[in-house]
């Protein structure tokens, strides 16, 4: 099986047309970034505080908001994160602009808002040491002796609650206690009548204070500005320089895109976010490279041929390998923005556009530029020997 | 040319099998990231301007203290707004010879300008001490909290610029509110007599003739009903001078008070042990006062001659009894902590990510290796085994490295599959335009692998520079997508251009005249 057998597509016939594409395409992007939504920060880069909540059944998102915004913290924005059937949001206060633990603040205010009913022992929001202490405590089996005597009876409940916990996410009610084999009907019955269950679990918190936060941003620019640094020393050193320039122009083309597509969807930039636009710099310059590659190989066998049908047939040579490579790793982006799960969408969402957008500039894009600018120095070597 | 070719395939069992080695049972050999076992990940700093301050008011306290008993109490001495120093005007009486003494004695530390009265500043390689001092104290008692706590694996680290932070990090932790009070807790405890009670502030200034003597100071305390319930509040004017502190508690263990509620009992060191039994020997009758963090928990009146223990009581839950006991046994911090990051991953939220990542892998890879033999058909087959190997042995670098698996991690694995087959997919296209240019089966592999080797390992290297950068800079998990990109690219490049041509060459010594070559 072949997908292109001995293909002679005129790449670079219409290479206006794409240059001309492809400038409108990122002036679109730039407009976006600059004039446009811009960006939204996720709570790496603009800092504050981020709790991961998995509710019961969907809350009411104005209910958050507002006891939220009580604590006087700063501004509060939900999201929903995952697929909806999961109840899963992420809640966060915006850029406190101060230190501290504001976590525990929100997780306050959202169990006293949604979870009327105060109690010693809350199963979704403890850990095994306060469950089994709670069970200790209240003795359901009458185990008696000691303290930590009744501690050891009941420590092997309590972590196979959590356990069960762990799988499920959240405990519905008392119902879902029938699942953990290890609890004793007592202390079910007593569970099921005194524990609160509550209506929430928190999945993860994440607080940024304002110095980690500028750090981090710091790294982030250090690891982007000599990722691409290191490119171009890596394709100066391997190719001659219009083809250097064609690599570079078609790597801020991708990048420039990627962001716009970022500005436009108003998905959050975090650090993850930044490792795909890296990866995504290394993809497109991957795939540039094995053009130019064929192209120098090319050029030393055709000697005479002009440039340009040196460039087309090198293209079409290893336009095969440039739709199935790309094509597999498409393939598998995809699964992972699929099945992957709510914390790296953003990631899989990033290279999905950017392998795309990577394999249309290697073709259409680097190497016109490095024809345009080939025959730029050609003219001017001329000019020079006429003078 | 088959001894060669034996040997080839003796490297690749032995690599494989090594890899297997190091990577089963994955659960125990495949050290886990954070984000994926849940835990908590915390950078805490140090806020060493405290135990400047407390050096400074120490200072101050002994300068008060050997001028007034001179009898030349100062008119005013306070604390500098920086923090680092005070002001001193002495009384005006006060002889030049009595303050130089002062200065010589009780100021070494600190440089004094002198005016109308004097100015003294910590000399700044004190204060640099006395900073890096109470970091160290500070990650010393964090450690040993953490250790009596019994957290396996803990990492806890200095870290910064100015070295004043610290990074903690505790993988399996089920309740982060609880651990993030245990790091907090400052658990200064002192013991100190009680001059009167009052239940405002007032009253108590009232009955000490409306000023605050210069001794003592006021600190407040729960009122609490027969139950435990905080019903109020009340205040305490106590010496400041305390009998004994934290720093002379030999042990602490949560133990029960008379009514069987939760309380924290507590031994004293020898030397604590003297102070405490000349106290309370000659103070029976009076009160005392418990204070922790500065705040009366108890304030009990002292019954008999006590020599060596005491008991902190009031309103603790079990939990709370032992965490304070832990504390109090771990040694108080010597300077307050802020938390400045903070993330907590949940085990569900952990263990969710690891299924979905393995399913997102799971199809990844059977896309692939499924495309590739409909594709390339039996050289299919070899670009699969040497995916699957490039897996494995990516699984078994991992685990030789004691490198961390983190969610990117695994997103870098699922990537590397991709990235991977690239290889193959070169040299394939290779082999196909060599075989249509009429080359015969033997010629067209060799020059398939030879020329396309150049533009493998220049499409590689430029994915690991950028990969390089990013675990420069980047943090935790991300620092785990670098790795596990770099390690799987590095040895795409082994399986797919050693192991790959390992078995054609196998294909091609099996039948010698080999005319056809299912590509």
């Amino acid at each position: 099986m072949r997908f292109f057998h001995d293909t002679h597509i005129q790449f670079m016939k219409y290479r206006w047309h794409w240059i001309a594409i492809s400038t409108a395409l990122n002036l679109v992007a730039l407009g976006l970034i600059f004039f446009g939504p811009g960006f939204k920060y996720g709570v790496d880069f603009a800092g504050g505080t981020q709790l991961t909540v998995k509710f019961k059944s969907e809350p009411d998102l104005a209910r958050i908001r507002t006891s939220l915004e009580n604590l006087k913290l700063g501004a509060v924005t939900i999201q929903r994160f995952d697929e909806p059937e999961r109840h899963e949001l992420l809640i966060r206060l915006q850029n406190p602009g101060q230190e501290g633990d504001f976590s525990a603040r929100m997780m306050t205010a959202l169990d006293r808002e949604f979870n009327a009913q105060t109690a010693s022992m809350r199963l979704n929001l403890q850990g095994v040491d306060a469950v089994r202490d709670g069970l200790a405590q209240a003795d359901p089996d009458s185990v008696g002796g000691t303290f930590d005597n009744r501690r050891a009876h009941y420590e092997p409940m309590a972590s196979a609650i959590l356990n069960f916990r762990k799988e499920k996410g959240i405990l519905n009610g008392p119902a879902d206690l029938d699942g953990v084999k290890e609890l004793s009907s007592n202390a079910k019955r007593y569970l099921a009548d005194n524990a609160r269950f509550g209506n929430f679990s928190i999945l993860a918190a994440d607080n940024v204070g304002p110095a980690v936060g500028k750090d981090l941003r710091k790294k982030a620019s250090y690891a982007v500005g000599f990722s691409l640094l290191g490119m171009l020393v890596y394709i100066w050193l391997r190719f001659q320089f219009q083809y250097g320039v064609g690599a570079i122009v078609a790597l801020f083309h991708d990048t420039l895109i990627a962001l716009g597509v970022l500005s436009l969807t108003g998905r959050e930039i975090d650090i993850p976010t930044i490792a795909a636009l890296l990866t995504l710099v290394g993809y497109s310059v991957n795939d540039t490279v094995i053009i130019f590659d064929r192209i120098r190989e090319r050029v030393k066998l055709d000697r005479g041929k002009p440039l340009v049908e040196v460039m087309n047939s090198a293209i079409n040579q290893t336009l095969s390998r440039t739709v199935i490579t790309s094509g597999l790793t498409e393939l598998v982006v995809i699964a992972l923005f699929l099945f992957g799960g709510g914390v790296i969408n953003t990631f899989a969402f990033v290279l999905m556009f950017g392998i795309v957008v990577g394999t249309y500039s290697s073709v259409f894009i680097a190497s016109p530029i490095a024809l345009g600018v080939s025959n730029f120095l050609e003219k001017r070597k001329h000019a020079h020997r006429r003078r | 040319m088959q001894r060669k070719l034996m040997w080839r395939w003796v490297l690749i069992g032995v690599v494989t099998a090594a890899a297997i080695f190091f990577m089963w049972p994955a659960d125990k050999k495949i050290h886990l990231g954070l984000d994926l076992r849940g835990g908590i990940h915390l950078v805490l700093q140090v806020n060493t301007q405290d135990a400047v301050r407390a050096e400074v008011d120490d200072a101050m306290e002994r300068v008060r203290g050997d001028l007034s008993e001179k009898g030349f109490a100062p008119a005013l001495l306070q604390r500098l707004s920086a923090g680092d120093g005070f002001e001193l005007r002495p009384a005006p009486n006060t002889p030049a010879k009595t303050l130089d003494k002062v200065i010589d004695d009780r100021l070494l530390e600190f440089k004094v300008d002198r005016g109308v009265g004097l100015t003294a500043t910590l000399r700044p390689e004190v204060t640099r001490a006395i900073r890096d001092m109470a970091v160290r104290q500070g990650l010393e008692t964090i450690r040993n909290r953490i250790d009596q706590f019994g957290v396996a694996e803990p990492l806890i680290q200095r870290q910064g610029i100015e070295g004043d932070r610290i990074v903690v990090q505790l993988p399996g932790v089920d309740d982060p509110a609880r651990v993030k009070d245990l790091i907090r807790a400052t658990a200064f405890l002192e013991i100190k007599p009680v001059v009167t009670v009052a239940p405002t502030q007032e009253a108590l200034l009232a009955s000490s003739g409306g000023k605050l003597p210069e001794d003592s100071e006021i600190v407040s305390g729960d009122v609490e009903d027969l139950e435990g319930r905080i019903t109020g509040r009340e205040y305490y004017l106590l010496k400041k001078a305390s009998v004994v502190t934290g720093r002379d508690l030999r042990t602490a263990r949560r133990s029960q008070d008379t009514y069987g509620q939760p309380a924290v009992s507590f031994t004293l060191n020898p030397d604590g042990a003297t102070k405490f039994s000349a106290y309370t020997g000659a103070h029976i009758g009076d009160r005392m006062a418990i204070v922790l963090d500065n705040k009366v928990r108890s304030a009990p009146v002292i019954r008999g001659h006590i020599s060596d223990s005491g008991i902190i009581e009031g309103n603790f839950t079990v939990q709370g009894a032992e965490d304070l006991a832990l504390v109090l046994r771990a040694g108080a911090l010597p300077a307050s902590i802020t938390y400045l990051e903070e993330r907590t991953v949940g085990p569900s939220l952990g263990r969710d990510s690891v299924i979905r990542g393995l399913r997102a892998g799971l199809v990844g890879l059977i896309l692939v290796v499924v495309f590739m033999l409909f594709y390339y058909k039996g050289a299919g087959i070899n670009a699969d085994v040497a995916l699957i190997l490039n897996a494995v042995l990516l699984l078994g670098a991992i685990g030789v490295f004691k490198a961390t698996l983190t969610l990117p991690g695994i997103a870098g694995i699922i990537l590397t599959i991709g990235m991977a087959v690239d290889s193959n997919v070169l040299i394939f296209e290779r082999i196909r335009e060599e075989l249509r240019l009429g080359k015969t089966v033997r010629n067209a592999v060799d020059l398939g692998f030879q020329r396309a080797l150049s533009a493998i390992i220049d499409s590689n290297l430029t994915t690991i520079i950028s990969a390089l950068f990013l675990f420069q800079f980047g943090t935790g998990p991300i620092k785990g997508f670098a790795v596990t990109l770099t390690i799987g690219l590095t040895i795409s490049m082994f399986t797919a251009v050693f192991v790959s041509r390992s078995i054609f060459e196998v294909l091609l010594s099996r039948r010698a005249k080999l005319t056809t070559l299912s590509i």
